[in-house]
């Protein structure tokens, strides 16, 4: 143990920080992830001033047109820039997508800590009702809870939420199961120190970066869940765009205008595909038990 | 050993049993007067209350449960909004998606596995790289809409193949897997990340283990190497992994269905739920999870038998 | 893929061809050949849109149901392809007494049902008094009047009356009038719907759900010689793309109902004709306007802009372009109109003349009405669509759009269609836009939706003056009084509005041009029995 800190400023926890960092920028598939990523989320964020048009703005004489200086994207099947309302979609997306994923997170990481953590009947309870759980594949859950709940975007995030919970329990019960068995807990309970108190010093924060890898893998599940869910009439009310509403009403139009039904997916794909870039980046990062 | 199977089985009628009420307290749930469903365009109070007393929602919900729970133990999952018998519906329906699911399964596996031996032999190498590439982007493409690509390129455009419909194997083979082709390979796709990512880090493991480094250092050839021992081994590892696939498997058999009109399970659970056809919907999921409970308590066993530390825990 | 994106048709093209298609469609409806160049035999496999529910005359439900009933399920009257009624089973049109209480109906003689066995009075009462009073019946209420049925030799029926009720005989020409074998009925009892066995030129052979039912050529039918096909194979296929798909692939030879944005696609195919059918249905929109409680559950305002004011419900409907709506919606393809009753009905001249129908847009005029309703803009008024698909939100999505210009803000709340007639009969919604598939009498297209009573008064509409000529219709006889009295309650509903009729659907039909025969009337239904494949 040596007390000559060379730099005083820097604590261990922002040294680890720098470190992540680094570490992160030296991945440019990562980088690049999370460029896309925020990419997305500042449209959504900023649709009004982004987009072109209003995504509702109709024009019956232009229909189906092709894309032009105009719209760029062209229009759809009731004269709307296609553009903008791929643009106003990706809120319904990355609201979906983030939402329910912390909606998951709070409601699975708290009950799976409980569980693994204080073990006894509530552990085996807990258990037994999460088997049920995932004994509903996700979306099989998440269309029958949206069907429960009636269309509309808050529904399917909440669906969507509570479909992906039994599986991050599971997780964060694993988790908590395997911490209360390391020796800094048990040191911290031999201490005398309090269960609330050893869960939040030394539990949670330890969890956080498997919590955090999930989250990202969990965001591209739900954007494509939303998509899904909206394509099967159980998401967004019209006329607010979703790329999986737009998906489904260019299905009627595939010989017509086959690139109504193009962009939209172009769209759910490279925004999931730039949160599983973030999140393989984060997780080799993050894990060092991964071998890459 | 019997006694871990008796308790894993224990387990999974616990499983089976709460679900089934899940199932039917989620079904009750659903907004919707079933009896104006099954009442058609006649919505005269007296046709509604002849429907409900016909199909028994005019009793109490646990009456309800347990007429019809005892009814499933016996095979007979009761009549459907078509007066036709769910069971045998179901019945008819299932092998068309199985064979979607063993097809899919199959192209999975074959692009998954070899793409996950080349990625890992060839650690650190460009085709290592494409290969990782290429899953990250079969994992982030929705399936559905890759299947939307697939009808207007290779139907619409080219007409290839039929957009979608389903001919059965027995009145039309080649009909059969012209049907097929596409649904497959979009599922199977799908599939292979999962698996290649998968059969990659698994095969890493394997290569770096005491055993094959021994196997190296007594002078084997590096394809007996691979083969026999680091291959071998990792495919017990994949073929787990299939097995918990299988939940990702089922949505995408849903999915793909809907997109490719294909009349199997899937397709059945979306119609149910659409129609409000109570008896369906329950006798569907009922079995979805059913089988689900089942091929995981299978996977539990055969994993057992092969590792017996897991036993212990 | 590139040379896909470039062409596109659009659906001015589509309107385009409209006029070539209709002449088509007329030469592929009558287009039958002459005997000799029939071939005897061959599997007719037509593509159904929807499931039909049970095959039980008594209890089916289902539109697409009666189509395969048409095949092997006659009734005591059927509809001619101008939508007349005409004897099938009974021999002519019922003699009916002077006080309109008892109908006396003869039979055709030496007819056998599909399973050998004679068809007389004795069946007909059987079936008729199953249909009034099985558990279940859908039938039930659409005869109830009937207060007994009684014979007259072994083939005259007579049915008795509770009061008089004109629209019998149209009731008696759909399954309230089909006549089940009393042997089969003995023998299956409430599972007749798994082997049903009527009058008919085919008969039932196997189901299997969800994917087809198969008919075959029946030994006994009193008309054999007018059937030519050895079966016919109904196979449900849902999704529309791929029904026509089938067709233009051969493994189907008629398409039930072809989605508008397909008929320009087949109308290029050469080795396909389309049937065009102007439907007696209608679609439009139902405005809540005294529906607080749910149906039959008293009438009372709402508090709703739509409940409390009839300018606001005027300037609603003159919004509205309904030409625009089928061009953009439809295709083009449908009928726009705005009434119940389709033009194709023999009812239609004498009941809407003179009564003002604008296809198009009204801004001006609905802006004014808006003003005078004096109620603040923009006003707001809901939308409810049963249905969560891609038409339905088309449909919605049009219509907000053109509300807009005239200061109504709509919001649109699309859900599936049982839960949409939930909260349409809990009165739960402004607007609902709802169709009817459509009465062959005028009653069937206006009491239930209208009248105070009527069990789908979703408007909650309760008018003392229009319940009077409705029920004033019912009892009278006449053509004439009844196209007066038809007259007078559109001319109430057109300046109330409790519903906006926007168009009457026309149903196209996809037909392999190496058949002939098929036929689609008014009604909507596919009509195969009688077809055949050319030599």
């Amino acid at each position: 143990m040596s007390f000559v800190e060379v730099s005083p400023v820097v604590t261990p926890r922002a040294r680890r920080r720098k470190i992540l960092r680094r570490r992160f920028l030296r991945r440019p598939l990562a980088v690049a992830g999370l460029a896309v990523a925020l990419a997305f989320v500042v449209a959504a964020i900023f649709a009004p001033w982004v987009a072109p048009y209003s995504s509702s703005a109709t024009d019956f004489d232009h229909v189906l047109s092709h894309s032009s200086g105009k719209h760029l994207l062209g229009t759809d099947e009731l004269g709307r820039d296609v553009l903008s309302r791929i643009v106003w979609g990706a809120r319904a997306s990355i609201e979906a997508g983030v939402l329910s994923t912390l909606l998951a997170m709070a409601f699975a990481v708290p009950i799976g800590l409980v569980a693994g953590f204080f073990r006894g009947w509530a552990d085996t309870v807990i258990a037994r009702l999460t088997d049920v759980l995932l004994a509903f594949p996700f979306l099989i859950t998440a269309v029958g809870l949206s069907a429960i709940f009636g269309p509309s975007l808050t529904n399917a995030t909440l669906a969507l939420g509570i479909a992906a919970a039994p599986a991050l329990i599971r997780i964060a019960r694993g988790e908590a199961l395997a911490l209360r068995e390391e020796d800094y807990v048990r040191a911290a309970v031999a201490n005398g120190a309090g269960d609330l108190r050893i869960i939040a010093r030394h539990v949670l924060p330890n969890m956080t970066s498997t919590l955090i890898v999930q989250a990202t893998v969990l965001i591209p599940t739900a954007i494509i869940g939303e998509a899904v869910l909206s394509f099967l009439g159980l998401g967004v009310q019209p006329p607010t765009p979703s790329w999986g509403v737009m998906l489904s009403d260019a299905q009627s139009y595939l010989t017509q205008a086959p690139r109504l039904a193009v962009y939209p997916g172009l769209a759910i794909f490279l925004c999931s595909l730039s949160f599983n870039l973030l999140g393989d980046g984060l997780r080799d990062i993050l894990d060092p038990r991964t071998t890459r | 050993m019997g006694g871990f199977l008796l308790r894993k089985a224990g387990a999974a009628l616990v499983v089976v049993f709460l679900s089934s009420v899940l199932v039917f307290a989620g079904v009750r749930a659903l907004p919707g007067d079933p009896a104006i469903a099954l009442a058609g365009e006649n919505h005269d109070p007296a046709v509604l209350a002849a429907v409900r007393q016909e199909y028994g929602l005019d009793q109490p919900l646990p009456v309800q449960y347990v007429k019809w729970i005892w009814r499933a133990l016996h095979g007979n999952l009761g009549l459907d909004n078509r007066q036709l018998p769910v069971a045998h519906t179901i019945v008819t329906r299932i092998p068309i998606s199985l064979e979607l699911a063993l097809l899919s399964v199959l192209v999975g596996m074959v692009i998954g596995i070899t793409a996950g031996v080349i990625a890992a032999v060839r650690r650190g190498k460009p085709s290592d790289h494409a290969a990782t590439t290429l899953a990250l982007v079969g994992l982030s493409v929705p399936h559905f809409w890759l299947g939307l690509l697939a009808i207007i390129l290779f139907a619409v455009d080219l007409h290839w193949l039929p957009s979608g419909g389903y001919v059965s194997f027995g009145s039309h083979p080649i009909g059969n897997l012209e049907h097929m082709v596409m649904p497959a390979l979009v599922l199977g796709t799908g599939l292979s990340a999962v698996l290649m990512r998968q059969m990659r880090s698994s095969m890493l493991t394997s290569l770096g283990a005491d055993y094959v480094r021994t196997a190296r250092a007594k002078g084997l050839s590096e394809w007996s190497v691979v083969g026999k021992h680091a291959f071998r081994n990792s495919l017990i590892t994949v073929t787990t992994v299939v097995g918990l696939q299988l939940g990702q498997l089922i949505s995408g058999v849903v999915i793909t269905e809907v997109i490719f009109v294909i009349p199997g399970f899937g397709r059945l659970t979306i119609d149910s739920i659409t129609a409000r056809d109570y008896t369906l919907i329950q006798g569907v999921v009922l079995v979805t999870a059913t089988g689900y409970v089942l091929v995981n308590l299978l996977v539990d066993v055969v994993y057992s038998l092969l590792n017996p530390r897991i036993r212990v825990s | 893929m590139t040379g896909s994106l470039r062409r596109g048709t659009t659906i001015a093209l589509a309107l385009a061809v409209l006029c070539a298609l209709a002449v088509a469609a007329a030469a592929g409806a009558r287009g039958t050949a002459s005997a000799s160049q029939l071939r005897e035999g061959g599997t007719l496999t037509i593509g159904l849109a929807e499931e039909p529910d049970a095959l039980d005359p008594t209890l089916a439900r289902t539109f697409v149901g009666r189509m395969v009933f048409l095949s092997m399920c006659e009734k005591l009257y059927d509809l001619d392809s101008h939508l007349n009624i005409v004897p099938q089973l009974a021999a002519a049109l019922p003699t009916v007494s002077k006080d309109k209480l008892t109908y006396t109906i003869k039979l055709r003689t030496g007819v056998k049902f599909n399973d050998g066995t004679a068809l007389n009075a004795a069946a007909v009462q059987e079936s008729i008094q199953r249909h009034l009073t099985l558990k279940g019946s859908v039938r039930a209420s659409e005869i109830s009047p009937i207060k007994s049925v009684t014979t007259s030799g072994a083939n005259t029926v007579v049915l008795h009356l509770s009061a008089p009720y004109s629209p019998l005989v149209s009731q008696l020409a759909d399954r309230a009038g089909m006549v089940m074998s009393p042997k089969a009925l003995a023998a299956e009892g409430a599972n007749f719907a798994q082997n049903p066995v009527c009058v008919g030129p085919f008969m039932f052979k196997d189901r299997v759900a969800g994917d087809h039912i198969t008919l075959v050529k029946s030994p006994y039918y009193y008309d054999k010689s007018k059937v030519h096909l050895a079966s016919i194979v109904y196979k449900i296929m849902t999704d529309p793309s791929s029904r026509t798909q089938a067709l233009r692939a051969g493994d189907i030879q008629v398409e039930d109902r072809i989605q508008a944005t397909d008929v320009p696609t087949l109308q290029k195919d050469s080795k396909v004709s389309l049937i065009k059918s102007v439907t007696i249905g209608y679609q439009g929109l139902t405005l809540n306007v005294g529906n607080k409680n749910g149906v039959l559950k008293g009438y009372g305002p709402t508090g709703t802009a739509i409940s409390k004011s009839k300018q606001i419900r005027q300037a609603f409907e003159d919004a509205l372009d309904r030409t625009t709506i089928n061009k953009v919606v439809f295709g083009g393809l449908n009928q726009p109109d705005c009434f119940p009753i389709a033009q194709s009905s023999s009812w239609y001249a004498a009941t809407t003349k003179g009564i003002p129908c604008n296809l198009h847009a009204d801004v001006a005029a609905a802006k004014k009405l808006i003003q005078a309703s004096g109620l603040p803009t923009p006003v707001t008024v809901h939308l409810l669509l049963g249905g969560t698909d891609p038409v339905n939100a088309r449909l919605g999505q049009v219509i907000q759009a053109m509300e807009k210009q005239v200061g109504i803000n709509v919001v649109i709340s699309a859900t599936d269609f049982t839960t949409s007639l939930n909260d349409a009969t809990n009165g739960q919604f402004d607007t609902y836009a709802v169709g009817w598939s459509g009465r062959v009498d005028p009653d069937g297209n206006i009491y239930g939706f209208s009248a105070t009573p009527g069990t789908l008064n979703y408007s909650g509409y309760s008018n003392s003056r229009l319940d009077y000529i409705l029920n004033g219709a019912r009892k009278s006889l006449t053509t004439k009084a009844r196209d007066t009295l038809y007259h007078a309650a559109m001319q109430v509903i057109a300046d109330d509005v409790p519903l906006i009729y926007l168009y009457h659907p026309v149903d196209y039909f996809g037909v392999s041009k190496s058949v002939t025969g098929v036929q689609a009337y008014g009604d909507g239904l596919i009509r195969a029995a009688f077809a055949a494949y050319s030599k």
